[in-house]
């Protein structure tokens, strides 16, 4: 980014640095791109998005899907949790119900996103793909950035992890994105994450990476054949000046990065305490989405985990909020042992509860193999809790390995078999299982995306969310945290805050940050670290159009307007009587709830999108 | 009067699972929350009886108040 101090009227002040990389030939253009509004200046999807609106793709794995990786504004300023790096581009996963895939994005923290930053580019396209293996080196040169693509033969078939050792090893100043088996599998596993290097992983050896998850952007780097990219530069740190030590402190005192501090400083213990707190309602996802009011949750509560495990508190680079929970096994002496799983309420509760498994050992066992395969934890835990009720429905005729709830060491040859591609009907996802099988009606997605673990009869905002159930519409814990079931709240919050979240997708900032995205810590930090001045109104602003300009290409690419945003029918037909809260999502509510939404929405929507050509 | 508090996760583990509670006729909720020392923007969540209530909220004899800590993220 140019660093011009700029008004909100004009955003084509800015100018970014793009780089295309033609896989299929190794060129490679760069271009200063002046932005054209301030979604472009904000960055994250609210760009990547504009270019995937630009280009017309029947089918993610074709050559004409690009893969975007580029930043926010603040990645790589000093700006607490600014350290974000997003990868964009149409779904393998999300489709819609006429075949096209769906746009999406994925984000991760880790020092990946400061050292891309730090190249000098702000966004990297990857255009058709490789006809060999390649990992792609960005970095910081005598004359500005410059990229080179690799033969990468030996990193054929290693974890994420263990690429981003192998790279480490080659590249000592460097940050590495790469894929894990899974993404290599491309063809039979859609659900390839991104798998991103931290500080804390390169310099113990322990695979303490972080994840672009959702969507499948690492099976789509997969389909391109890049296996890898470095991001290599030195530390371009910058200066911590009085305001932005401000903006910093105000983040930490603000209650809403609190919840996420580590116990021992006062906070919350990270998205951890989620499952206590929701456990008061029996809604902790159990047996594919259904709590039985007795569930045994209370074995993966934090207190009861810590007497098996060492719990240690860890963060992203620089960053002040310690939200990472990491397991360490205990020797026999009591001292730290070898890192057993990272421990947050997602893969906690997707490999734990909801398989029915629920000794804190085996649980950190599937998260860890999960990761190392570099699988969404999210998307692979759903498919497979959506399998095991499959079979304990019919047990006269299971599918594949016959596992049910509970059984550990087949749930954990499936996780194997999937991550290996030897499973394509985990692999491909849930909405394709469950059609294949011809009973939907308890697979658990919205649009082709696995539901995180909060319960759909919870939050029938999952239907309006662009990219992944609670990453993108900010309603999942409303109905717990407030009790809120009319359609007028519902309405409210899907058309005002909740879409708002997505904010922080564009601006390369961590939710957990904790404040509303218009909120004038946002403001500081963006003139300070950025020198461009941005209104708050206008910050919202663009946020909404970048959202709504998602929802519009989810109708351009198929997604039916009243068929494919909706809940699983379980949840309307068969409501759950143990979960404690109002039980008000009908099939009448759901209509209600569309109708009014689109009727605030779609004139919104009218030229968010470009035509397309030909 | 007398009423029983739970409390959940982090608010738990700074000072107790369950207690009875002394208060007064028409005390509110919000002065209980200061009564037992907590931040309130610590307690995301407060339930009488187990249905959502307001911190403004009078508490009645023999209610159970559960309170809960803020939740977040994903």
């Amino acid at each position: 980014m140019s660093d011009n101090k700029m008004m909100s009227t004009n955003p084509e002040s800015v100018v970014y640095q793009r780089c295309t990389i033609d896989l299929a030939t190794g060129r490679a253009d760069f271009a200063a791109v002046p932005c054209r509004n301030l979604e472009d200046v904000l960055g994250g999807f609210g760009r990547s998005f504009q270019i995937l609106a630009e280009r017309d793709v029947a089918n993610a794995y074709s050559p004409e899907n690009p893969l975007i990786l580029n930043s926010g504004l603040l990645t790589g300023t000093s700006v607490m949790t600014g350290m974000r790096s997003y990868f964009s581009g149409y779904s393998p996963l999300k489709q819609s119900g006429t075949g096209r895939p769906g746009a999406m994005w994925s984000t991760g923290s880790g020092n990946f996103g400061n050292k891309f930053k730090w190249t000098g580019l702000d966004e990297v396209i990857f255009e058709n793909r490789s006809e060999a293996p390649v990992f792609a080196v960005l970095r910081d040169g005598a004359n500005g950035p410059e990229v080179e693509l690799k033969p990468a033969g030996h990193l054929i078939g290693l974890t994420g992890h263990a690429k981003i050792m192998a790279l480490a090893a080659e590249y000592p100043d460097a940050h590495f994105a790469a894929i894990g088996p899974a993404g290599e599998n491309w063809e039979t596993n859609y659900m390839g994450a991104v798998v991103m290097s931290t500080d804390n992983e390169l310099k113990s050896g322990e695979p303490k990476s972080r994840f672009a998850g959702r969507g499948g952007m690492g099976s789509l780097m997969g389909y391109k054949n890049l296996l890898a990219i470095v991001a290599q530069s030195p530390d371009k740190l910058q200066k911590i000046t009085p305001e932005i030590r401000d903006v910093n402190r105000d983040i930490l005192k603000s209650g809403g990065s609190a919840r996420f501090q580590p116990t021992s400083q006062g906070g919350g213990g990270g998205t951890w305490a989620n499952i206590e707190v929701l456990q008061v309602f029996h809604a902790v996802p159990l047996n594919n989405f259904r709590p039985k009011g007795c569930d045994n949750v209370e074995r993966l509560f934090r207190d009861e985990v810590e007497r098996e495990f060492e719990v240690a508190t860890e963060a992203c680079h620089r960053c002040g909020i310690r939200c990472h929970n990491n397991l360490f096994h205990k020797n026999e002496d009591g001292s730290r042992g070898k890192l057993a799983a990272k421990f947050d309420f997602e893969p906690l509760i997707l490999f734990g509860s909801n398989l029915g498994v629920h000794n804190p050992k085996e649980v950190c066992d599937l998260i860890h193999r999960c990761d190392l395969l570099g699988m969404d934890a999210i998307s692979l835990g759903t498919t497979i809790a959506y399998l095991l009720d499959y079979n304990e429905r019919h047990p006269e005729a299971p599918i594949l390995n016959g596992a049910t709830f509970g059984d550990y060491e087949k749930i954990a040859a499936l996780i194997d078999g999937a991550g290996r591609g030897l499973y394509p009907e985990l692999g491909r996802g849930v909405k394709r299982l469950s059609e294949a099988l011809g009973e939907t009606a308890y697979a658990m997605h919205v649009k082709g995306l696995e539901l995180p673990a909060y319960l759909p009869d919870t939050n029938p905002g999952y239907i309006f969310a662009i990219a992944g159930g609670h990453m993108s519409m900010g309603t999942h814990m409303m109905l717990a945290k407030e009790g809120k079931h009319s359609l007028d709240e519902w309405v409210q919050a899907i058309t005002s805050g909740g879409l708002l979240q997505v904010g922080y997708d564009m601006i390369g900032l961590c939710k957990f940050v904790g404040v509303g995205i218009g909120h004038d810590i946002i403001v500081r930090a963006v003139k300070e670290a950025a020198g461009l001045e941005i209104a708050s109104a206008d910050i919202l602003a663009s946020v909404r159009r970048a959202y709504l300009r998602g929802l519009a290409l989810e109708l351009r690419q198929g997604f039916h307007e009243h068929e494919e945003y909706t809940l699983p029918s379980q949840v309307m037909d068969d409501p759950n009587h143990k979960v404690t809260l109002p039980k008000f999502i009908t099939h009448d509510f759901l209509a209600q709830l569309r109708e009014r939404v689109w009727s605030v929405f779609k004139p919104e929507m009218e030229g968010l999108l470009p035509v397309l050509k030909g | 009067m007398q009423i029983r508090i739970k409390l959940y996760a982090s608010l738990r583990w700074k000072l107790f699972e369950e207690a009875e509670w002394e208060c007064t006729p028409g005390q509110k909720i919000a002065s209980i929350v200061e009564q037992l020392g907590l931040p309130r923007n610590d307690v995301g969540t407060v339930l009488v009886n187990g249905l959502h209530a307001a911190w403004d909220e009078i508490v009645q004899d023999g209610d159970v108040l559960s309170f809960l800590p803020r939740m977040g993220g994903g």
